[in-house]
This record gives structure tokens, C-alpha cells and sequence, in this order.
């Protein structure tokens, strides 16, 4: 854990709580585009630039205007106050979520350890030793998403075009235009 | 117990996105923010996940890099997630802009109301 690490942890983190708290919902989705930026600077940190790539595009870029769309077409409650009041059933709901999860803590390999269960898979080594010269690409990534993968990435085109075809069913002309 | 959570901050940081994602889901009365939380409680998955594929010290996958590598595996799944959630993003704010159209208020709890009144 290097003081970098710990810093842009502590932003993610402040920033899905500022998402999360502020009442105006504009005010929300700039904190939200933020919490993206930090998100695809942590995915660098761990040694994921394709992942931190398409976070910093979609996430802060795609996602936030398609927010900003929503409340330009609906409405932007005005309230007086700063923060939400927070609802204690949520609270204790997702406080009994994160105690839950914070059980399994201890059973989980520490984070960057070389003899963690997904670093000695044979299915990671495999794909380390033969992408190269079974697929041609010298990104890893991109030979399993592309070569060794391909039908799940068709299935994925698929549902981005349901996802877009659903749009325009629920959306008639006249928002659209 | 302290060694134990700091070798795991990763996992700490995701747990509570998850928490904070889940709070906004269901106890955010307005509909925009809780497709956001959705949003925050789909980056926690994505953190547990690439954080788990990761090795101190090692490169990204690039094989054009010295080794070792981090595990290309979970990355692909996160990337196809994201692409995947915006589409799943599109589509929420598309019945958010319609239930608007509707009803004229993006409050669940008023909308449930007027079709209580129906």
C-alpha cells in the first residue's frame, strides 16, 4: 500500500460518499463523473490500462452525459438543503451488506499476492504463455476479448444493440428529437 | 488485525462502494440517483475483481513488457461488465425519461402514489 494508492483510495471513496449524500442531483452527477476519474485511476494503479481506458471513455465520459440528458429532458428538484436525509432502513440495510461482506475479509488473499488463487490459475498462465503466437496480439487483453473469447464479445455486441433498440421502443420521436 | 485490512484495502474500498451503491438504491427516493448508485455498486464488483487479478510488482498484460503479468482474465470480463452497464445505464434513464412524461415527478414514492390514486 504506497501513499498514492492510499490517496486516490481515500478520493474514490469521499467521492461516492459526496455521490451519494448531495441532494441536487446535478451536483450528484459531477461528483459521480469525479468518482469515475478516480475508479480508472485506480484501474492504472493495479496494472489494468485497457479496463482504465474504457472506465475514463464510458464511465466519466458516456455515462455522465447520458445522466445529464435525463434530468435536461426531466427535472432538477430544487431544495434548500445541502444533503439527503438519510433513510436509517437503507442505512442498516446496506450497513448489514458491508458487515456481511467484511466477515469474508480474512478468508480473501491479500491484494498483489503472487500466490493468489487467480496469479497461479492455469488458465492465466495459459493465456500469458500462448497469446502471442496462437492469437498474433502482443495485448493480452485484447487476444482473449477478441480471439480466445470471441463469441462472448459477439454476445456482448448483442446486447448492446437490444440495449439500444429497447431505447428507442421506450423513447418515442418526439423526446428524441 | 490492522496488517490483515491494510493488505486488503482493495477489498475494504470495494465492500464499501458496494455498501454506499446499495444505500442509494434503496433509500434514495429519486429515480436518476439510484440508476447512479446502481452504477456505484457495479464499480465495486469491477474493483473486487481487478484487484484480485492483480501481482505486486508484475506489468499490465502487455506482452511487449517484462514478466510476470497480471492475469489478463478478469480484466476482459470487467471490460465487456462496463460496456454492458452503460447499456443498462441507456436503457434505465430511457423509462426514467418516460415514467417523467407520465407522472410529472421522479420520486418513487410519489409515483407510486398517483397510481394508488388511479
Amino acid at each position: 500500500m504506497t501513499p498514492v494508492e492510499a490517496v486516490v483510495l481515500a478520493f474514490v471513496v469521499g467521492a461516492a460518499l459526496a455521490t451519494a449524500l448531495l441532494r441536487d442531483v446535478l451536483a450528484s452527477i459531477i461528483a459521480f463523473a469525479a468518482y469515475s476519474l478516480g475508479v480508472a485511476v485506480v484501474w492504472l494503479l493495479l496494472r489494468a490500462p485497457d479496463v482504465g481506458l474504457t472506465e475514463a471513455a464510458v464511465g466519466a465520459g458516456v455515462t455522465t452525459v447520458l445522466f445529464l440528458l435525463t434530468i435536461a429532458k426531466t427535472v432538477r428538484p430544487a431544495s434548500e438543503d445541502l444533503f439527503v436525509d438519510v433513510d436509517p432502513t437503507a442505512l442498516g440495510v446496506s450497513a448489514l451488506l458491508v458487515a456481511a461482506l467484511g466477515t469474508t475479509l480474512s478468508a480473501l488473499p491479500p491484494v498483489g499476492s503472487s500466490s493468489a488463487p487467480v496469479a497461479t490459475s492455469r488458465v492465466t498462465a495459459y493465456y500469458l504463455e500462448n497469446a502471442y503466437h496462437e492469437a498474433g496480439v502482443k495485448n493480452a487483453v485484447t487476444a482473449v476479448l477478441a480471439a480466445y473469447r470471441g463469441f462472448d464479445t459477439l454476445g456482448e455486441a448483442v446486447v448492446v444493440f437490444a440495449g439500444f433498440v429497447g431505447l428507442l421502443v421506450v423513447l418515442d420521436r418526439g423526446v428524441l428529437a | 488485525m490492522i496488517d490483515v485490512v491494510l493488505d486488503r484495502a482493495y477489498f475494504v474500498v470495494a465492500f464499501l462502494l458496494l455498501g454506499i451503491g446499495a444505500h442509494m438504491l434503496i433509500g434514495d427516493r429519486n429515480l436518476v440517483k439510484k440508476v447512479i448508485g446502481m452504477n456505484v455498486f457495479q464499480t465495486g464488483i469491477f474493483l473486487f475483481l481487478i484487484a484480485s487479478a492483480y501481482v505486486a510488482g508484475a506489468s499490465a498484460p502487455l506482452l511487449t513488457e517484462p514478466g510476470p503479468y497480471v492475469s489478463p482474465l478478469p480484466h476482459v470480463l470487467i471490460l465487456t461488465a462496463i460496456v454492458v452497464g452503460v447499456s443498462l445505464t441507456a436503457v434505465a434513464l430511457g423509462l426514467i425519461v418516460r415514467i417523467y412524461g407520465e407522472y410529472g415527478t421522479l420520486r418513487a414514492d410519489l409515483v407510486g402514489e398517483v397510481d394508488g390514486g388511479e
